[in-house]
């Protein structure tokens, strides 16, 4: 195996990727190897759709194959080997598909089909032992001798880019919102990757497109939400557990979260929000349930305690899942993307099997303490009382804004996070969102001009909500982001971070401080081409980076 | 009081203290750490791990458990060895099979008996509604569980045969020991309703499901149970891969839970079984012999390397793993769980 994609990644002087039998976030070597083939015949997909959209001719249902596909890809979402079997057969079935859509339209348009090579002439062996002795093939860093660290870095950046996108447009894709010109950028990608390109100044600009597609993604996303469930706004959430049967809900589908709300509906059952689930507590649909509890334990790095702790069933609808330890494997549950051997999958939506569960399971004893957080600061939140907002700032009282969000870890350097959060002036408010916030989430910030210092805006994918305030409050101010009084410090850990970092980077957000560490996939040099052509910023001490971010405002 | 400093297989570092009066496994459990181990009194070798500094004494054990050679080599049995000093230890296991929870005690009562084959029961009780841990039947398939014979303090050890389930069901095969204390009460005094206590689950007979070979079970008599509550575990995950069966049993009549196969066999499509018998009578068409003998003719046909995973009697397990070994099967791809003294002695 060899895998770099995330923040996690092994790391050493001399080279970082994991690369042993098992990575850092208990991927086996045969799981990974599968991923890559995975990852290579869906680029044989992409390199006929791409054909054939050029002709006019497109195919749907392959288009959502490969979203489903990639997010089965990203970090802590499925760790079962069998399970790329069967999707790399799968994905052979839609390329022979999509192959033959490009040949049927190429001859009706009266061209004669180009003969492809690379991936998609690549043909999947049957079983594992087959498929694993093909690893080499797909393998990110193949011909990394022959075309420099650099090029295969900047692939690098693409691919896990799309993957990010990917896993967003599923997500909006299971509410029924889709858009074509996502699955145009999908498609360009996979042709482009397939071709293994080793033009920096082309893989720059792909990656870009991306960062376009992900903002479509997260647009859509956004509109899939609130299209279902409402326009989310603040709300009191209760982050301490009642008296009953349990259940937690974690990863990011809503979709999910509403089905099992449904599922456990009238059954003496409480549901909890973990994580990522948060903000749908802010969601009119979903603050009508009233056995939607609240919200337990903390980001997802701690859920082997949590987890082991809660005495109820759990589902994980996406990421980020790490090895269920024996305490909760037979009362942990795997929908979507998501996949563990031995840990029974939901595939259907038919969640009456938890349900079961946890009335089974024993439940919280009594009632806790009751304490309370406050989220649900979505851009129309925020932009309701943009007026007070913008008379805040001009008056002073209010000024600078922190956008501090991303993904949350295990790393000791994420400490950098709250502590930024917490050392940051009174006259300051702190957007934040992803999961990140679960550093800080629960400090009580206290208020600066009538309104609540820290405002929770959602998911990571709520990136979308805060790209919109700060490009409605520049106008307000008739000034452009940049020069906003108003600083990005974000954290990655995985893919859709990777995605969300080139919409920043595409929509010419600079001065974006990235940690705690930068990917391992990027080398030195393009290190370099981030910080000098889009001024991203490398974390380093949290109080003298602040100081800095409030010295640039004044 | 001695430290005692233990390095899991994959690298966590548990400490806890040990007085040189207690055992290392019940030191441990004093701190709340459960450590794998299966009969506790030196018969099965499911605690063993290795020193790598300092002392312990030993008390007696089953060399079936840990050998001379393995002791020589510094090998002891944490249910066996008392510190006396401070201890380093290197252990086989990871840290995901420690348990940080005390071990479940919960109360069950007796829902069905029924005789299995001439010298077997099945046992089936339901577990009652508890605030701690609820109405679930939560284990892993293969695990086992410790039954109190009502009315004295003894202990004895039977694998669950069924799937783990929300309704609270526990199934089990008992081999009926003539005078064996659990066997004694289950024929003579049991009755439907009784309510009986149960500790655990636990045991680290589990199937490795990262791995993506085919399996062979090799069942001699009531060490069917763990393997049947394998394969209803794969008919509930419909796993597709291939799979085989060797069962066997002394005398035709002995054979038992026929029906529970027929079951496997509609269910799990792939799955292969062979039935043996090794003292025949009359008319015996399948395979005559012991289960270990079997799987060296299933060995001879396979085309890829097999997990297999055995569990009966001590001389079962040894056969069984000399068998695989020879046929080129690597250790780490046999997994056994002996049944041993511990569910007959005293």
């Amino acid at each position: 195996m060899f895998c770099y994609q995330c923040e996690q990644t092994y790391r050493s002087d001399v080279e970082s990727g994991c690369a042993s039998a098992k990575g850092m976030c208990g991927k086996d070597a045969a799981t990974a190897d599968l991923q890559d083939i995975l990852k290579h015949v869906c680029e044989g997909v992409g390199q006929y759709l791409r054909r054939a959209r050029a002709l006019g001719a497109t195919d749907a249902e392959a288009d959502r194959f490969i979203l489903f596909a990639f997010f089965t890809t990203l970090t802590n979402v499925n760790f079962h080997a069998a399970k790329f079997v069967e999707l790399i057969q799968q994905a052979a079935q839609f390329r022979d598909r999509a192959k033959a859509l490009y040949e049927t339209s190429a001859r009706a348009a009266g061209a004669s089909p180009e003969t492809l090579a690379g991936p998609a002439a690549f043909v999947p062996a049957s079983d594992m032992n087959g498929l694993l002795a093909q690893a080499g093939d797909a393998a990110v860093r193949k011909d990394a001798a022959r075309v420099g660290d650099d090029v295969v870095g900047l692939r690098a950046l693409v691919l896990y880019g799309l993957k990010g996108v990917c896993a967003y447009a599923h997500h909006a894709r299971v509410l029924g919102e889709e858009r074509d010109a996502i699955y145009a950028a999908i498609e360009h990608a996979l042709d482009l990757l397939a071709s293994a390109p080793t033009d920096i100044t082309l893989l720059l600009d792909e990656a870009l497109a991306l960062g376009h597609a992900n903002f479509l993604a997260m647009e859509a996303l956004d509109a899939a939400n609130t299209g279902s469930f409402g326009t989310p706004g603040p709300t009191s959430v209760r982050v301490t557990p009642v008296k009953g049967k349990a259940i937690l809900v974690s990863g990011h589908d809503m979709k999910d979260l509403h089905a099992i709300l449904e599922a456990t509906k009238d059954k003496g059952i409480n549901v909890y929000t973990h994580g990522e689930l948060l903000p749908a507590h802010s969601y009119p649909a979903f603050a009508a349930y009233p056995h939607l509890a609240g919200n337990y334990g903390g980001a997802w790095q701690d859920q082997q305690k949590d987890f082991a702790e809660f005495p109820g069933a759990i589902v994980m609808t996406s990421n980020c899942l790490i090895e269920p330890h024996p305490r909760y494997r037979g009362r942990i549950f795997t929908a979507g993307p998501v996949g563990w051997a031995g840990v029974r999958h939901i595939s259907d939506e038919d969640f009456s099997i938890v349900a079961q569960a946890a009335l089974a399971l024993p439940g919280f004893a009594a009632d806790a303490e009751d304490k309370r957080i406050t989220i649900g600061f979505g851009r129309a939140a925020v932009l309701s009382v943009a007026d007070k907002v913008i008379e805040a700032v001009k008056s002073g009282d209010i000024r600078h804004f922190f956008m501090i969000g991303g993904c949350d870890g295990a790393a000791t350097g994420r400490n950098y996070y709250s502590d930024f959060a917490e050392a940051t002036p009174d006259d300051t408010v702190i957007l934040t969102l992803g999961c990140g916030k679960y550093r800080f989430n629960m400090h009580d910030f206290g208020m600066v001009a009538g309104l609540p210092r820290l405002l929770d805006m959602g998911q990571c994918n709520d990136a979308y909500s805060a790209l919109v305030v700060a490009t409605k409050l520049a106008e307000a101010f008739g000034v452009g982001v940049n020069e906003l009084p108003l600083s990005l410090v974000v954290s990655w850990f995985e893919q859709k971070a990777a995605a969300v970092l080139l919409t920043l980077l595409a929509l010419g957000v600079r001065n974006v401080r990235l940690g705690p560490t930068l990917p391992a996939f990027l080398t030195p040099a393009l290190v370099d081409v981030l910080v000098e052509k889009f001024g991203v910023l490398p974390v380093g001490d949290a109080k003298a980076d602040m100081a800095a971010s409030l010295a640039r405002a004044a | 009081m001695y430290k005692v400093e233990l390095l899991t297989r994959d690298g966590a570092s548990i400490a806890f203290d040990a007085a040189p009066s207690e055992t290392l496994l019940d030191a441990a459990e004093r701190a709340n750490i459960f450590l794998p181990s299966s009969c506790r009194e030196g018969g099965c070798g499911a605690c063993r791990v290795t020193i790598v500094a300092g002392e312990t004494i030993l008390d007696a054990h089953s060399v079936s458990a840990l050998s001379e050679a393995e002791r020589a080599k510094g090998d002891i049995l944490l249910c066996r060895a008392h510190a006396q000093g401070d201890l380093s230890l290197s252990a086989p296991f990871d840290r995901a099979s420690i348990g940080f929870a005390p071990i479940p005690v919960r109360r069950a009562r007796i829902v069905a008996m029924t005789p299995a084959g001439s010298s077997a029961m099945r046992l089936a009780l339901k577990y009652e509604d508890d605030p701690q841990f609820g109405s679930a039947a939560q284990f892993v398939a293969g695990q086992f569980v410790e039954l109190e014979i009502p009315g004295t303090d003894a202990r004895r050890c039977y694998s669950l045969a069924n799937a783990p389930n929300w309704d609270g069901q526990l199934e089990f095969l008992v081999r009926l020991q003539p005078n064996g204390a659990f066997s004694t009460w289950l024929t003579a005094r049991a009755a439907i309703g009784d309510s009986l206590i149960v500790h655990g689950p636990m045991g680290q007979f589990t199937l490795d499901e990262a791995s993506a070979r085919p399996r062979i079970f090799v069942a001699g008599g009531t060490g069917l149970a763990p393997v049947l509550s394998m394969l209803r575990q794969m008919t509930e995950f419909a796993d597709a891969r291939p799979c085989r069966l060797i069962f066997g049993v002394g005398r035709a009549q002995e054979l038992f839970a026929q029906d529970a196969l027929a079951e496997l066999a509609a269910s799990l499509p792939q799955l292969a079984i062979t039935l043996c018998v090794w003292k025949p009578e009359g008319s015996w068409h399948e395979f005559v012999g012991t289960p270990a003998e079997a799987l060296a003719v299933e060995l001879g046909k396979v085309d890829a390397p097999p997990d297999i995973y055995v569990c009966g009697p001590p001389a079962l397990i040894e056969a069984a793993e000399a068998v695989a070994r020879a046929a080129g099967v690597s250790a780490d791809r046999i997994f056994a769980e002996r049944f041993t003294v511990a569910s007959v002695a005293t």
